[in-house]
């Protein structure tokens, strides 16, 4: 790749030299800058490579794995699919969902609300440690390259111990700060979370890397009818019921050892 | 959160090479001068050495309050937990920066078994520490890596076993010399305590500036 002018870059390469492309800055993209620059913050937000310490969480699939009661790819699909479906869905998508619509009211009163009503339903003492300190340290990272008054206000009500920072809301802050569609924040919190517990599976042993996008990606039309569905959800109808994930993650919040926070 | 930051140092080195019981050693050496320090022990699947350390340093000897060793499961990622997503030990940190800031002197953090390619995020510490032991063979420091080249003080453990493996001290000494130029080194026995002084001495100087502790201790 040469440049031939200010604003003009020759492409031509080995592979492509008769077609002689060039891409001129001038021209006008079909795209809408906001819009691809949702896209990339979205990608940001949502990239594992994003510092909110998830990758530390197997929400008791290591329990599983030891009791020897999951063992196939399937099975850690079905295990996933009822974390998405009876827990993260009805209670953290949907607990987003509203953080997102006060945000755009600016009522920081509503928001701390939800926040207080998520913590309160988070059973296991280590997932509802690990996701506050996820969604603050979300906040914290986000404060260092984007300003915006209702994180501070959040950020501030943390401090105060008014709020806890629980992640679904702390991401729903986000997502509006970096002009994020509420759906695509949705997005971001199910395919997080998914990645998560294939990531665990795959450092566990029990797939393999290729089996884990295999994963990923049979599990695509789950995360969006879970969106679908919880993403009017009222915050006075957030609600979780899997009384044996529960079950599982208490015993792995009390295993001596293990490799991941429950 | 901004609080006003405690010094930290972390710890990192091979699975085995001593990080659990230098800490163990030389607390006791700050300890002694009034400084007062919290440890947060990264493990990949146990909490043992953060339940030891408990054990040794604050229920047995109260030089700290048991609340102040907290054990951290790294989803078996070691080196992603101190460097390249420190998230959860830095959201560690601040809980305990807001907690005790009048009277902490220092946070310790202690490091996953790792290899030579640890290193700490500048945001989670200070000051690093890298331990190896002799019974890896002389070969180190000479086969360098981030961690050995990179420390602010390079601990090399286990002296006494280098007759009986065959480690040649003059040689680690010559090569720590070469790789790591004007930055320090010491030779340690966490067994018996050699060497420590010198470790206490370094961080007393290069982390804490020879300020003297925060608190009186009853």
């Amino acid at each position: 790749m040469s440049t031939k002018s200010s604003n003009t870059i020759d492409t031509t390469d080995d592979d492509n030299k008769n077609s002689n492309m060039k891409y001129d800055a001038s021209e006008e993209i079909l795209v809408p800058e906001e819009s691809l620059l949702e896209e990339v913050s979205m990608l940001q937000l949502g990239d594992s490579f994003f510092p909110t310490g998830m990758y530390t969480t197997s929400s008791g699939l290591e329990t599983l794995f030891y009791d020897r009661r999951i063992k196939t790819k399937q099975e850690v699909i079905e295990f996933i699919t009822v974390c998405l479906q009876f827990q993260i869905g009805p209670a953290d998508c949907a607990a987003l969902s509203n953080a997102y619509d006060f945000a755009k009211q600016e009522n920081i009163t509503k928001i701390i609300e939800i926040d207080n009503i998520l913590f309160a339903m988070k059973l296991i003492k280590e997932i509802r440690d690990a996701s506050t300190r996820s969604g603050r340290q979300l906040l914290n990272c986000l404060s260092s390259f984007s300003n915006n008054n209702l994180v501070a206000s959040y950020y501030q009500s943390i401090k105060n111990k008014t709020a806890s920072g629980i992640y679904p809301v702390a991401l729903a802050l986000a997502a509006n700060s970096l002009n994020i569609k509420k759906e695509r924040a949705c997005l971001i919190l199910l395919y997080g979370f998914t990645v998560s517990i294939t990531g665990a599976a795959l450092r566990l042993g029990m797939l393999q890397h290729i089996e884990g996008q295999q994963v990923i990606h049979e599990l695509k039309p789950i995360i969006t009818m879970v969106i679908r569905n919880n993403i009017q959800r009222h915050f006075s109808h957030l609600w979780q019921f899997s009384p044996g994930i529960d079950l599982v993650q208490m015993k792995h919040e009390r295993m001596d050892s293990k490799m991941f926070i429950t | 959160m901004t609080f006003k930051r405690i010094p930290r140092v972390g710890i990192g080195g091979p699975v085995g090479s001593g990080k659990t019981m230098l800490i163990e050693q030389f607390v006791p050496l700050l300890s002694q001068i009034g400084y007062r320090t919290a440890i947060i022990s990264n493990d990949v699947v146990s909490k043992e050495d953060a339940d030891r350390m408990r054990r040794n340093l604050a229920s047995e000897r109260g030089l700290m309050p048991e609340s102040l060793v907290i054990g951290l499961a790294t989803g078996g990622c070691p080196h992603t937990a101190v460097r390249e997503d420190p998230s959860m030990n830095l959201s560690v940190v601040e809980d305990i920066e807001s907690a005790h800031n009048q009277e902490l002197d220092l946070i310790i953090i202690e490091s996953g078994g790792d290899n030579i390619t640890t290193t700490f995020s500048p945001a989670l510490a200070d000051y690093f520490i890298y331990i190896i032991d002799v019974a890896g063979g002389d070969k180190y420091p000479r086969k360098r890596g981030l961690g050995i080249e990179n420390c602010d003080l390079l601990v090399i453990n286990k002296i006494d076993l280098a007759p009986h493996v065959g480690a040649d001290l003059k040689i680690m000494e010559r090569d720590a010399k070469l790789i790591r130029k004007d930055k320090p080194f010491v030779f340690v026995n966490c067994k018996t305590g050699d060497g420590i002084k010198e470790v206490a001495d370094n961080i007393i100087k290069d982390v804490l500036f020879d300020i003297p502790p925060k608190t009186t201790k009853n």
